[in-house]
């Protein structure tokens, strides 16, 4: 996969948000740090402008990404001050993947939605939004996906608290 | 058959109420048609060919519960199923058996510390008759539990009153 080269065609074509890029790394066996880091290559982007950043991605005939294969978040630890949102994108014809990370403030997880551009978008953001309770403005059916729509907090955060008691049924 | 053995006719057989209507009832338990996870598996399997459940007379499984005597809660029972199982056990008409079939209906299985949406253990909701172990139990470990249970209600009194409670 070459993702040098895509890197420098977003560059080039000066994407919006692009803030830069991990480049995919060698394999050190005397740093063992490294492989705290292992994965695949990525770029970041403002959260911010997703949205625009996606449709570049989409629209571009040099890159072509057709599919949106997975928006994910990662909630990195419990005084940590920020989320990350992970989009997982798939160029069929290109051959080609490319994963996107993006950060928002734990204190107000907003960000656009991305399912005007993906539509598959829609209901991995409805995921994500109760899972770790970012909100995705202007998201055509913000319901839960999973979870009752009752449910208090947002499980996959580090500092969630298990509930003691769902509709009479004892959780302890 | 005691006193009244030879005095009827040859047709005419003689037997306990009791007996009769457990038999009635073991023999043929019909079980609802529903799995909740890989133990359904495991379940439609003890309903094939090879394990035969029908050789058990519980083969019939009823895609309503108006018309099922036994639940097998096989799989993973959540939040949001519990209300589901709790109204298909009112539906169903007494006498009325449970079997939890697995860990995760037993007690909650792999779930029951981090599973923030899992009951742990289905008898949180219903009653339970017979508990199985395994994550998922074997095909023979299912109708061992069959077997349990009829055994349970071989020893049922039928037109006895109950006990009042204490």
């Amino acid at each position: 996969m070459d993702f040098t080269g895509i890197h420098d065609r977003l560059s080039l074509i000066r994407a919006p948000g692009l803030l830069g890029a991990d480049l995919p790394r060698k394999a050190d066996p005397a740093n063992k740090s490294l492989r705290a880091r292992a994965g695949g290559p990525f770029v970041s982007v403002e959260a911010a402008l997703l949205p625009q950043f996606l449709r570049v991605c989409r629209d571009d005939p040099r890159l072509c990404f057709e599919m949106l294969v997975d928006i994910s978040a990662t909630d990195p630890s419990k005084s940590a001050t920020e989320l990350w949102v992970n989009v997982s994108l798939l160029s069929v014809s290109a051959r080609q993947r490319l994963q996107i990370k993006s950060s928002v403030p734990k204190q107000a997880p907003r960000l656009p939605t991305c399912s005007g551009v993906y539509p598959a978008a829609n209901w991995h953001e409805r995921e994500c939004a109760e899972m770790f309770g970012l909100v995705f403005e202007g998201h055509p059916d913000p319901r839960h996906i999973l979870l009752p729509e009752d449910w208090i907090g947002h499980p996959l955060r580090k500092d969630y608290e298990y509930p003691k008691t769902y509709h009479g049924i004892s959780c302890e | 058959m005691g006193i009244v053995e030879h005095s009827f006719e040859d047709n005419v057989l003689t037997t306990k109420v009791d007996w009769l209507v457990n038999w009635a009832r073991l023999s043929s338990v019909w079980p609802l048609t529903f799995g909740l996870a890989c133990c359904a598996m495991e379940m439609m399997a003890v309903g094939a060919a090879h394990h035969d459940i029908d050789r058990f007379g519980a083969g019939a499984f009823r895609a309503t519960p108006r018309q099922a005597d036994l639940m097998i809660v096989a799989g993973t029972v959540n939040f949001k199923m519990a209300e589901r199982i709790q109204r298909l056990y009112d539906q169903m008409a007494s006498p009325r058996y449970v079997i939890a079939m697995g860990a995760c209906a037993t007690g909650g299985g792999p779930y029951h510390k981090f599973g923030y949406t899992v009951v742990k253990g289905v008898d949180r909701v219903i009653p339970v008759d017979v508990y199985i172990a395994g994550c998922p139990p074997r095909p023979e470990a299912l109708l061992e539990g069959l077997m349990k249970l009829q055994e349970k209600i071989r020893a049922a009194h039928v037109i006895r009153k109950p006990a009042l409670p204490a």
